[in-house]
């Protein structure tokens, strides 16, 4: 129903063979699905039939969020121990209202179905692990956990790769981790998520842009930083993993997206005072023009020098990693980067995104030399606003406001 | 539109065969994709309802049975699952509502669901309090999509109250980027249908005041590529259904004459399959209702003959909208 990149046939295409054998996998696909809707309207999950039951079917469709569900139900309802009451944390779950977001007519008769939600706290210690001091039942059941749980991993990888996209494998992965922080001792559940940057890493080879597991190595990361797992930041460690990425391909706008938002954690943590950071800034722009030099045609550099510039120039109330430059400071960062750009130009006169570099770098220094008009042209915003409207005529709109607003800020600066 | 009129005849909105693509999508029993993407059933719906709206042909799927099917598809908790027996969920529960202000059925709801008050809990019970995030469904994890969602179907019922708006403003600005877009999480690079999801709450949230406009539809805009149509995220590819997630953001911060609008009305046409019926993500491609629908409320939005004016901020039709909203004010 969703289709991305598939050639269109046409319709009438199928011939009666096929026609018979797409009916012969609905046949198989809904007597699979009917026998898993069986054992659920009798709320059996405890069934153990009804688990491998679940493996078939999301195997054909792992976009069958209810049966990812189903799965969940029959992992805390007998195959995995109970987790004892001390170790729920108290934000286990972004649902505050079990009544309220739990589906009744599966949650009547199974006390442990919303495992993400605390259930009432008595029916906790009837669990294996919560009243019985026994030692080494407990040693088994981290045992058996732990084994389901990286089963339960397992069971999901071959699913990604394939399905990089869908959204349910993903959900259902995290679910898995936190059980494991629930369940395994500290050490153990680490090593687990630990594990799942390997994963990750493998992902990100495979589509470097892959927004779904960029945003799950920002899960990671943050989860393996709490108190629940390592207690450390890692902050040092990402940096260089986005350093080593954009050495390999200096395009990945994703890599240069999760370096910018790294850096202010970076610094703090490091201690580093203003001259500190005014040189890490000087490295970075030095990273940027050396990628820009090989890629002058890349949005990405120019999204990531664009963004170094504002920490540079600072915007209204948002923290920039520079907070106390001078504005003589300011400006000859500006008069520096736009002098690398011009020279850029001479070899690559016809992309536009310099132009559109030059025109906001021309703009605040207009603002931060109130009343100075350069004498060069290559000072006045309207000349680079006329290169933009010979090389990007789409954008045309655009460019007129971009005009009008010049001319306002010129009338205010003359008042 | 005096420039359309030089448009060759097969770059003319094939309307009768959409209409006709979209009745015939619950014909397909037969094929195994039918089943397979049952979990989206009643998103389905949503998508080809509002796109026979847009077309003017409102009625060409029967009222009776779509409010059935809708109805079919709720909890005793208030939620809605894409199908029968399938779990309710954020997403469905949205696309619920939806179908039900199309359709000026909200009154079914308290005389065979549960009431809409008990819809309105069942969203509101998957707001996180401390950080005013959403999540889909029981199982946790948080997304813009579902806050969007949440605010957009309580809006709708008159349930914002249920909520705590302020608390999911400041979420939604702590996903905002530098570039001045937004991402699924605080900390996620800026991609386009997050932005709608976004902005659009913000707009339902009466804060508008907090997005960056400038920077964003400079963003936005550099999303068109030389073949008119739009992507997603720099360095990506075009799609078609990329003309509803940018073009409804900027149409909400009114800057939608920042793009080429000739250039993006002629990719979205040549996107029709004019035989069958139908629009894919691009020329060439086979066709889905949820294309069809975002090729059509992309050609509404440009101001295209012949289609009904889609509200940017709800995915509904502006008539609806204004049904609605005018009555719960
Ligand atoms: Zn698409």
């Amino acid at each position: 129903m969703d289709n991305h990149g598939i050639a269109r046939v046409a319709r009438t295409a199928r011939t009666e063979e096929q026609r018979q054998q797409d009916l012969d996998k609905i046949q198989k696909y809904k007597q699979l699905d009917d026998a898993i809707r069986d054992k659920t309207s009798r709320h059996a999950y405890d069934d153990p039939t009804l688990f491998p039951l679940t493996s078939k079917l999301l195997r054909l469709n792992p976009e069958y969020y209810t049966i990812w569900n189903v799965r969940r139900r029959c992992l805390t309802s007998g195959l995995l121990s109970r987790p004892s009451a001390g170790s729920w944390p108290s934000t286990a779950s972004p649902s505050t209202s079990p009544s309220a977001t739990t589906n009744p007519s599966s949650a009547v008769s199974s006390s442990s179905s919303s495992a993400a939600i605390p259930p009432n706290p008595a029916s906790l210690t009837t669990g294996k692990s919560g009243t019985t001091a026994d030692v080494e039942s407990a040693v088994d059941s981290t045992d058996a956990d732990s084994e389901i749980l990286r089963s339960e991993l397992a069971f999901t990888v071959p699913l990604l790769l394939e399905f990089p996209k869908c959204y349910w494998i993903w959900k259902y992965r995290k679910w898995i981790l936190e059980q494991a922080i629930l369940r395994l001792p500290r050490p153990l559940a680490s090593n687990v998520w630990e594990g799942e940057l390997a994963l990750v890493y493998k992902m990100l080879v495979k589509d470097r842009r892959n927004f779904h597991a960029w945003g799950y190595r920002r899960y990671l990361v943050a989860r393996l930083e709490s108190a629940d797992l390592l207690g450390r930041s890692l902050v040092e460690d990402e940096f260089a993993y986005t350093t080593k990425m954009i050495r390999g391909d200096l395009s990945n706008f994703s890599a240069w997206h999760n370096r910018s938002r790294l850096m202010f954690r970076l610094l703090d943590e490091r201690g580093a005072d203003d001259e500190a950071r005014a040189a890490f800034l000087d490295t970075e722009l030095n990273l940027v023009q050396e990628a820009l030099n090989v890629g002058p045609e890349d949005q990405s550099l120019w999204y990531y020098h664009r963004y170094l510039i504002s920490q540079v120039i600072g915007s209204k109330g948002m923290p920039t990693i520079t907070p106390n430059l001078t504005d003589g400071r300011k400006i000859s960062y500006l008069e520096q980067e736009c002098e690398f750009i011009r020279d850029l130009l001479q070899d690559f006169p016809d992309i536009k995104w310099p132009y559109e570099a030059l025109l906001e770098y021309a703009l605040a220094l207009r603002k931060l030399r109130p009343g100075i008009k350069g004498e060069e042209q290559e000072d006045d915003p309207n000349f680079w606003l006329g290169k933009l409207r010979k090389l990007d005529a789409m954008q045309t709109g655009r460019w007129n406001d971009v005009e009008r607003d010049i001319e306002r800020q010129l009338a205010d600066s003359i008042i | 539109m005096a420039d359309l009129k030089r448009l060759p005849d097969e770059l003319q909105l094939a309307t009768a065969q959409h209409v006709r693509y979209i009745q015939s999508l619950d014909t397909r029993k037969d094929e195994y994709d039918y089943w397979l993407t049952e979990h989206l059933r009643l998103n389905g719906l949503y998508w080809g309802l509002t796109a026979l709206h847009l077309l003017r042909h409102p009625n060409a799927l029967p009222r009776e049975e779509t409010i059935n099917f809708v109805l079919s598809c709720q909890h005793e908790s208030g939620g809605f699952g894409a199908a029968p027996g399938h779990d309710a969920h954020m997403l469905y529960t949205v696309s619920a509502v939806q179908i039900l202000a199309l359709v000026d059925a909200f009154d079914e709801l308290e005389k065979r669901g549960t009431g809409k008050l008990k819809v309105a809990q069942f969203m509101a019970g998957l707001q996180d309090r401390e950080k005013g995030t959403f999540a889909g469904d029981e199982w946790g994890e948080e997304d813009t999509r579902f806050l969007y969602g949440a605010l957009n179907a309580l809006s709708l019922l008159d349930m914002l109250h249920l909520v705590d708006v302020d608390k999911a403003v400041n979420h939604v600005v702590a996903c905002a980027n530098f570039d001045g877009g937004y991402g699924v999480n605080p900390g996620d690079e800026s991609h386009s249908g997050q932005i709608f999801t976004c902005v659009a709450a913000l707009t339902i949230a009466k804060r508008q005041d907090l997005i960056d406009k400038d920077r964003l539809a400079g963003w936005l805009s550099e999303r068109q590529l030389p073949n008119g149509g739009l992507n997603g995220r720099p360095e990506k590819k075009e799609d078609v259904c990329y003309s509803w997630w940018v073009l409804s953001s900027l149409s909400m911060i009114g800057r939608t004459h920042w793009i080429d609008r000739e250039k993006l009305i002629d990719f979205i046409l040549r996107s029709q399959d004019t035989v069958d019926g139908g629009i894919s993500d691009r020329p060439g491609n086979m066709v889905d209702v949820w294309h069809t629908l975002f090729g059509l409320t992309g050609l509404s939005l440009l101001g295209y003959p012949g289609l009904d004016e889609i509200d940017p901020v709800y995915c509904l039709p502006k008539s609806t909208v204004e049904r609605v909203l005018g009555k719960s004010m």
